[in-house]
C-alpha cells in the first residue's frame, strides 16, 4: 500500500515539476507547482512528518501559491523571448542538468547507506509531530529560530526600502 | 505527550552578548528612522553598536564556549573574524557619510540594514551547527541584496541588487542541498557530530558524503567569489554603492571563509584528503581568471572585483593545507586585505564625488598632482594588493605561501607567485594613471566640465559634484590610517601575526 502511494505521489511530483518549466501559460505553471507540492507533501506524511505535510501545504500549496498567482495575474502574461539570451544556453543548461542527475543518482545508488533499500528506519512513536517539533525549535535550535524572526525583520524593513524607492520614483517623475 | 519533557536550554548570556547588543543597537536603530529629529544619530548609534560588539568580543578573547546546546562556539577564529567584519562596517559607516544612497533608502533603514549583516556575520563565524549555519549566511545576505539596490538614482545599482539576489539564492540553495546530502549521511547537524557520524556510519568516502562536500563548496564558492562561481562579482561590486561595495569585499568574505574553514576542517575533517585537491583546483582557477580578468579593467571597482577574485583564491589556499599555519595565514591575510581594501575603496568614494568620472580610472589620472593625500593611499593599496615588499600584502602572500610549502602543496604556491606576478600589470596601471598624465592627458580624454560624459555603470547626475570630497575627514582618514597600518604590518607585522596565531590555534 505504501509503496502504491508512493509512486503515485512520485509521479506526481515529477511531473508537476516538468508541468512547471513545460507550460507556455504561466498560470499553468503556477497550477502545476501546486500540483507538485501537494505531490511533495504526501510525500512527507509517507516519511511519518505530518507537521512538515501540513506546514508544506498551508504554507506553500496556500500562502505562497496566492502570492504567485497574484504577480502573475498582475504582471501577466507578457511575450516571452523566444530566442536564447546567450547562443546554445538551453542546450548547456540541459547537458548540466543531466550530468548533476547522473552524479546524485551515482552517489546515491553506490552509498553505503544501510537503510537505502530496505522499508526505512523505525522511527519512535512522536517522530515529526507538532510536539516534538515545537521541542526542538526551543531546545535545540532555539539560536537559528531566533534568528530567523530578526532575518524576518531584516527582510520586512528590505521590503519597505524597496518599495519606498518606487515611490520616490514616482514623486520624482511627478515633479519633472 | 512529549512535550511535556520540555527542557530549556542553557544560555550564556555573558558569550552571547555581542549577538545580543547588535540585535539591540538593530532594533534601535531602525526606531530613530521613524522621527526626523532622531533620523541623523542613525549613523552614531551604528557606530556605538558596533562599538559595544567588538569590546564584548575581546572580553571572551581566548574562551572557548560551546553555546546553546551547541549552536554557537566561541573562540578566538569567530572573535577575530567577527572583529574584521566590525571594522569593515565601521569604515563603511563613515565612507557613507553623505551618500546618496544612505539618504534614499532612509537614514535609519540603510544602517539597520547594515548592522543586520554585521549580525549574519557574526552569528555565522560562529556558527558549528548546519541550521545556523544556513540562518546566519542568509541573515548575512538578504540585507546585502537590499543595500546593493539602494542607490536608486543608478540603474546599475538595482541591477547589482537583482543580479546578487539571483546568484546568491542560487548559491544558498546549491549549499543547502549539500548540507542535506551530508546531514541524510550522517545523521547529524552538528559539526562534531557530522564528523563523528563519518566515522561511525563507516560514511569515509562515501559518494554521498562526498556529493554533499562539492554541493557545500560550491555554495560558499559562490559566496567567497571563487571563480568559476565569480561572475557576478565584477557586476555586483561596479553596481552596488561604493561604501556597500567596500564592505562586501571584505566582511563577506571573513565571515565565509571563517564558517568554510570551520565547517571543513571541523565536520569534514575526516574526509580531509577527499577535499584538499578539489579545493586546491578552485584556488589555482581563481588566481588564474581573477588576475586575468582584472587586466584592462577601466571601471577601478571591477577591477577591484576582479582582484578580489584572484585574492579569494589565495586566500583559499589557507584552507586548503587544512593546519594551524593555514588558517594563521588566512585569518592575517583578510586582516591585511581588509586595510588594503579600505584605502583603495576611501580614495574612489572621493574620487566619484569629486569628479564626474564615477569609477572610472580616469577619474584618478594625475592625481599625484592634485591631490597627493590621496594618491598615497591608493598607491600603498595597488602595491599591497599586489603584494611589493614592505606592504601587509607581501608579508600575507609570504605566509600563505610558506604554509602551503610546508603542507605539500607547493604547486598552488606558484600558482599565487604567478598570479602576483600578473597583477602587477593591472595594479602599476592605476598607480601609473595617479603619477603621470597629469591635465593635458585628462583634457584630451573628457570632455568640458559640466558635461555629461558616457561612461558605463555611472551616470554624472546620480553623484553629486562635491569638489572638496578629497579633503573630507571621513574619507580622508580611512585613506591614510588604512594605508598607514598597511605599511606598519609591512614593516612590524608582529602585532597582526600574534591575532593571526591565535585565531588559528583555535581549530587545531
Amino acid at each position: 500500500m505504501e509503496a502504491v502511494i508512493f509512486f503515485i505521489a512520485a509521479i506526481g511530483a515529477v511531473g508537476g515539476a516538468i508541468g512547471v518549466v513545460a507550460a507556455r501559460n504561466p498560470f499553468y505553471s503556477v497550477l502545476a507547482l501546486i500540483a507538485h507540492l501537494f505531490s511533495l507533501a504526501v510525500l512527507f506524511l509517507l516519511l511519518t512528518s505530518a507537521f512538515v505535510a501540513a506546514a508544506q501545504v498551508v504554507v506553500y500549496a496556500g500562502a505562497v501559491m496566492v502570492l504567485y498567482v497574484f504577480v502573475v495575474a498582475y504582471v501577466g502574461s507578457a511575450q516571452e523571448a523566444k530566442w536564447d539570451p546567450v547562443p546554445g544556453q538551453r542546450l548547456f543548461a540541459g547537458l548540466l542538468a543531466f550530468f548533476l542527475f547522473v552524479e546524485i543518482s551515482a552517489a546515491v545508488l553506490s552509498s553505503g547507506l544501510r537503510a537505502l533499500s530496505t522499508h526505512g528506519p523505525d522511527v519512535p512513536a512522536g517522530f515529526g509531530d507538532p510536539a516534538a517539533i515545537g521541542n526542538l525549535l526551543l531546545e535545540k535550535f532555539l539560536v537559528p529560530f531566533e534568528a530567523s524572526s530578526v532575518l524576518l525583520l531584516i527582510a520586512a524593513v528590505g521590503a519597505i526600502v524597496l518599495a519606498g524607492r518606487k515611490r520616490q520614483g514616482e514623486a520624482l517623475g511627478a515633479s519633472k | 505527550m512529549s512535550g511535556a519533557g520540555f527542557a530549556a536550554p542553557h544560555v550564556d548570556y555573558a558569550a552571547t552578548a555581542p549577538i545580543i547588543a547588535l540585535t539591540v543597537g538593530l532594533v534601535v536603530i531602525l526606531m530613530s528612522g521613524v522621527f526626523e529629529t532622531t533620523k541623523r544619530w542613525a549613523p552614531g548609534l551604528a557606530v556605538m553598536t558596533l562599538a559595544a560588539t567588538a569590546g564584548l568580543l575581546l572580553w571572551h578573547w581566548n574562551d572557548q564556549i560551546d553555546l546553546i546546546a551547541g549552536a554557537l562556539r566561541v573562540d578566538n577564529l569567530a572573535i577575530s573574524i567577527s572583529l574584521i567584519a566590525i571594522v569593515s562596517a565601521f569604515s563603511t559607516i563613515l565612507l557613507s557619510i553623505r551618500e546618496r544612497a544612505a539618504e534614499e533608502a532612509g537614514q535609519g533603514e540603510y544602517y539597520a540594514l547594515l548592522i543586520g549583516s554585521v549580525l549574519g556575520m557574526v552569528l555565522l563565524s560562529e556558527a558549528e551547527n548546519l541550521v545556523t549555519f544556513f540562518v546566519a549566511i542568509e541573515t548575512l545576505s538578504i540585507p546585502l541584496y537590499i543595500l546593493c539596490a539602494t542607490n536608486l538614482r543608478r540603474e546599475g545599482s538595482l541591477e547589482s541588487g537583482l543580479k546578487y539576489l539571483i546568484v546568491g539564492s542560487l548559491g544558498s540553495a546549491t549549499l543547502l542541498y549539500g548540507m542535506a546530502f551530508i546531514y541524510g549521511g550522517t545523521g547529524s547537524t552538528d559539526f562534531a557530530g557530522i564528523a563523528h557520524g563519518i566515522q561511525a556510519n563507516g560514511m569515509l568516502h562515501d559518494p554521498l558524503i562526498l556529493i554533499g562536500i562539492a554541493l557545500a563548496a560550491v555554495g560558499l564558492a559562490f559566496k567567497t567569489s571563487i571563480a568559476p562561481f565569480h561572475q557576478w562579482t565584477p557586476d555586483v561590486y561596479q553596481g552596488a554603492p561604493t561604501p556597500i561595495t567596500n564592505f562586501m569585499a571584505v566582511a563577506t568574505k571573513a565571515a565565509a571563509f571563517a564558517v568554510f574553514v570551520r565547517f571543513f576542517v571541523v565536520a569534514l575533517g575526516p574526509e580531509t584528503g577527499d577535499w584538499q585537491l578539489g579545493l586546491a583546483i578552485l584556488a589555482a582557477i581563481s588566481i588564474v581568471v581573477g588576475n586575468v580578468g582584472a587586466i584592462g579593467q577601466d571601471s577601478l571597482k571591477r577591477l577591484l572585483g576582479y582582484s578580489g577574485v584572484a585574492q579569494a583564491g589565495y586566500m583559499l589556499g589557507g584552507i586548503v593545507v587544512a593546519s594551524e599555519k593555514g588558517l594563521s595565514s588566512l585569518v592575517f591575510y583578510l586582516a591585511a586585505y581588509l586595510f588594503m581594501n579600505l584605502a583603495a575603496f576611501a580614495v574612489i568614494v572621493a574620487r566619484e564625488r569629486e569628479t564626474p568620472y564615477g569609477d572610472d580610472i580616469r577619474g584618478v589620472r594625475g592625481l599625484m598632482a592634485e591631490r597627493p593625500s590621496l594618491a598615497w593611499p591608493l598607491t600603498i593599496s595597488m602595491l599591497a594588493l599586489a603584494g611589493l615588499p614592505a606592504t601587509a600584502g607581501f608579508i600575507g602572500k609570504l605566509y600563505l605561501i610558506e604554509a602551503l610549502v610546508e603542507g605539500s602543496y607547493t604547486w598552488l604556491a606558484v600558482f599565487i607567485a604567478v598570479g602576483t606576478m600578473i597583477s602587477l600589470a593591472y595594479y602599476l596601471r592605476v598607480v601609473a594613471a595617479m603619477w603621470m598624465g597629469g591635465e593635458e592627458t585628462a583634457a584630451g580624454t573628457s570632455a568640458a566640465p559640466g558635461a555629461t560624459p558616457v561612461i558605463s555603470g555611472a551616470s554624472p547626475e546620480a553623484d553629486p559634484v562635491d569638489p572638496e570630497a578629497g579633503r573630507r575627514w571621513y574619507l580622508l582618514a580611512p585613506a591614510v590610517i588604512a594605508a598607514g597600518i598597511t605599511v606598519f604590518l609591512g614593516v612590524i607585522p608582529q602585532p597582526l601575526v600574534d591575532f593571526a596565531t591565535h585565531a588559528g590555534s583555535s581549530l587545531f
